[in-house]
């Protein structure tokens, strides 16, 4: 029967918040937001690009030849300017005055001699600045045509070969764990970020709903609902159905916000991989262009590649399902004791201080994801949530987490059931004392 | 036979505070017992000890003439004096929550409940929500979430506070239907008038103890003072001449019909009421010759002072 009716609790807090309209509209803006950050980072790009049309001037001759055919300058090295949606090139040996070539309708001129086969250096002259995309095409484009030429220049070997011949290394990381074995490693700085990018979602989250569930039972103080409510269900039991339902309503937005970015990010790759954002774009190896190839390219959309998202959304939740018990009990007990909200922020201070000290400590592990401390705070319940989730991302041993977590949990159990007793002291109490005073009472033994 | 509640010599204190002190009593199966007692005497405290929200220190509780249990308790429908609903969900909703905890299955919640919206004539009121109605209104909705699960004892604290004269009748209406249909009933007020109007029995705290108790009609009889009005067709002077010594004579003037007197005395304790009838049937036309026994409300006053009055 007690089950069945902190079930009824449980149900009662999920149902009204889960279908507020404030709860709504956060549950379907939060991913569309977020994903949205990332198209806008991939688009915007673009989409502020303005078309440039580039005059070469190659006065030395270095990269371009005559064509007989259209009587136009044309780039020796085959590939090597390619021609994209907003970007396109033209070639002189002697370029007009600068009114001029405006006047014709180019946005940049860019001017080297044949030093640049020292000196790797040129000039871009423009009116108004082409962007940084197109800076960076320039100097790739250049840098390859240039390249191309000295190959001509100072070897046997034609382009081709060049090419075959030439090779990029890539180095991948791996670290020696302390057991002597070696596992994939290194980027740590990028993993710290995205450890502290969810152990903050999780400090939001555990602070959000901790400060909903505080309010929630100085409302029901307030207006008397709680007397009619302990005479049917047992403070403890009511306790434990109010922090179960309000996790369960942040779990429930924690996944339709997975559910749902995955969906719109699904959707927008989609779109972009079938061209609906990069009509006529190509790769530099004429492939057309791809969103994961693109956000490789992007030094903030690159971290989301980043993550392994699979096992960073389980250990949030994970350690989210800990923390919130914890933590939500201890807001609830602090709900019972005081009389206002603003009485009940007063007493949350020093409770959410291990919280907010694992927030400034996991901020910190974003440039030091190696110290010394973190293994510490991250088996330590208070701050566990929080710090577990940056070692999670850099790299840890299963068995550090899973220990981790049981020690979270069963300290949860603890502190539940001492929240429900200060819970039922807190809503039970008859006389004038309240907050930090009707705690003492209690902890004295006075409270029966 | 068992009674529906049963309280013996229940305590408790409050650090050095005794707010409860030795109080014992009963409700009788489908009875209306008036639960009356200064502010501060500890009615509330006496309710939340029942009702399991405070622990006396002493005392036995029996529901139904068995131990005290929370699961007998969460039987009892109980209205406190503090009480609200939640304003953000639905009047309905609400209803059909409290009815859960109290053990009902939510098709039958909502079936009994349309039933009690209907006869409290707020069956409109279903899908608003409770920031949207009146005080009256959520005082309605929260007698009917007290009452909606059959309970076999009912604890109402101060029930009609809140409601205009129609709607406390519709509620009176409402607890005498429901003693009819045998449901016992502890009715905590200060409305004397609903007490006269409503209990079989009564009992009186103050200081945390049992100051008078009993059945009501007793308790007005017992408190009889020798009052008595009469109404009569005569000479005023033979009037006074026939009470002689038998009765003092309080008041005397015309009554509402033209050409009758009315008179309101007090009996000498040792004239019998009978022969004071005779005395004056002999001088005057007597009409009517009532008995006046004393108000719930005299008796409470007279009793709250005598037990504040120290012992010489």
């Amino acid at each position: 029967m007690r089950g069945s009716l902190i079930g009824t609790v449980i149900e009662r807090e999920w149902r009204t918040r889960v279908t507020k309209r404030s709860f709504l509209i956060g549950t379907l803006l939060m991913p569309f937001l977020s994903v949205g950050l990332v198209v806008a980072t991939v688009l915007l790009t673009d989409a502020t690009d303005t078309s440039n049309l580039i005059l070469v001037e190659d006065a030395p001759g270095l990269i371009t030849r005559l064509d007989q055919a259209s009587g136009q300058y044309v780039p020796r090295c085959p590939g090597c300017f390619p021609e994209r949606e907003k970007h396109a090139y033209r070639f002189v040996r002697e370029a007009p005055v600068d009114s001029v070539w405006q006047a014709e309708g180019y946005t940049v001129l860019v001017e080297f001699d044949e030093s640049i086969l020292q000196n790797h250096a040129g000039y871009m002259v423009y009116e108004k600045s082409p962007g940084v995309n197109a800076k960076r095409y320039v100097e790739r484009d250049l840098s390859r045509a240039v390249e191309h030429a000295r190959v001509l220049e100072s070897t046997a070997l034609d382009w081709s070969a060049y090419q075959e011949l030439k090779v990029d290394i890539q180095l991948f990381d791996r670290e020696v764990t302390d057991g002597g074995d070696r596992t994939d490693g290194g980027g740590e700085e990028i993993r710290g970020i995205i450890g502290f990018l969810f152990s903050a979602v999780l400090f939001l989250v555990l602070a959000v709903y901790g400060g909903l569930i505080l309010r929630s039972v100085v409302e029901e103080k307030s207006n008397r609902v709680v007397e009619v409510l302990i005479a049917a269900v047992q403070p403890e039991a009511l306790l434990l159905g109010k922090v179960i339902g309000m996790g369960a309503v942040a779990l429930t937005q924690i996944v339709a916000w997975s559910l749902l970015s995955t969906l719109a990010f699904t959707a927008f790759q989609w779109a972009f991989d079938s061209g609906a954002f990069t009509a006529g774009m190509v790769a530099d190896g004429g492939v057309p262009i791809d969103l994961m190839t693109t956000m490789a390219e992007n030094e903030f959309t690159a971290i989301l590649l980043d993550i392994n998202w699979g096992l960073m959304v389980l250990s949030t939740v994970a350690f989210f399902v800990g923390g919130y018990l914890l933590y939500g009990s201890l807001y609830a007990a602090i709900g019972g004791l005081v009389q206002s909200e603003q009485e009940g922020q007063g007493m949350v201070f020093p409770v959410i201080m291990p919280l907010m000290f694992s927030y400034v400590i996991g901020s910190g592990a974003m440039s030091n994801p190696e110290m010394d401390i973190l293994p510490w705070l991250s088996w330590f319940p208070l701050t566990s949530p929080v710090i577990m989730l940056v070692r999670v991302a850099v790299g840890v041993a299963w068995w550090e987490v899973a220990l981790s977590w049981l020690l979270l949990m069963l300290t949860a159990r603890g502190v539940l059931a001492l929240a429900g007793r200060a819970y039922r002291q807190g809503v039970l109490h008859n006389g004038n004392s309240t907050g930090w005073g009707l705690l003492r009472q209690w902890l004295q033994g006075h409270g029966k | 036979m068992s009674h529906a509640l049963s309280l013996t010599q229940l305590r408790k204190s409050y650090g050095t505070q005794s707010v409860l002190d030795g109080v014992s009593f009963d409700v009788p199966k489908g009875a209306i017992v008036g639960l009356l007692g200064p502010n501060g005497a500890g009615k509330s405290t006496l309710i939340r000890s029942i009702m399991g929200i405070v622990a006396p220190d002493e005392g036995v509780i029996q529901l139904d003439g068995e131990p005290w249990s929370r699961e007998r308790v969460r039987g009892i429908g109980y209205l406190p004096e503090e009480r609200g609903l939640y304003k953000d969900m639905r009047v309905g909703d609400q209803a059909v929550y409290f009815s859960r905890l109290k053990g009902m299955g939510k098709s039958e919640a909502v079936r009994e409940l349309r039933s009690w919206f209907e006869k409290l004539e707020v069956e409109g009121w279903w899908d608003k929500k409770v920031s949207d109605i009146s005080k009256g209104m959520a005082q309605k909705i929260q007698f009917i979430c007290t009452v909606v699960h059959k309970p076999g004892l009912l604890i109402l604290d101060e029930p009609l506070s809140g409601f205009d004269p129609i709607n406390a009748r519709l509620i009176i209406q409402q607890v005498r239907a429901l003693a009819a249909d045998g449901t016992s009933i502890l009715l905590s007020t200060h409305d004397m008038p609903s007490v006269e109007r409503l209990c079989d029995n009564v009992v009186l705290i103050n200081q945390g103890q049992v100051v008078l108790s009993g059945a009501a009609d007793d308790l007005r009889e017992s408190g009889w003072a020798g009052e008595q009005d009469v109404v009569f067709k005569g000479n005023d002077i033979a009037f006074t001449n026939a009470l002689g010594t038998l009765a003092h004579l309080d008041s005397i003037g015309p009554d509402t019909v033209e050409g009758t007197r009315r008179a309101h005395l007090r009996l000498r304790e040792t004239t019998p009421p009978g022969q004071l009838l005779q005395a004056l049937s002999e001088a005057i036309e007597v009409l009517e010759f009532v008995k006046v026994r004393p108000t719930m409300e005299s008796l409470f006053i007279q009793a709250v002072n005598a037990s504040e009055t120290p012992a010489t």
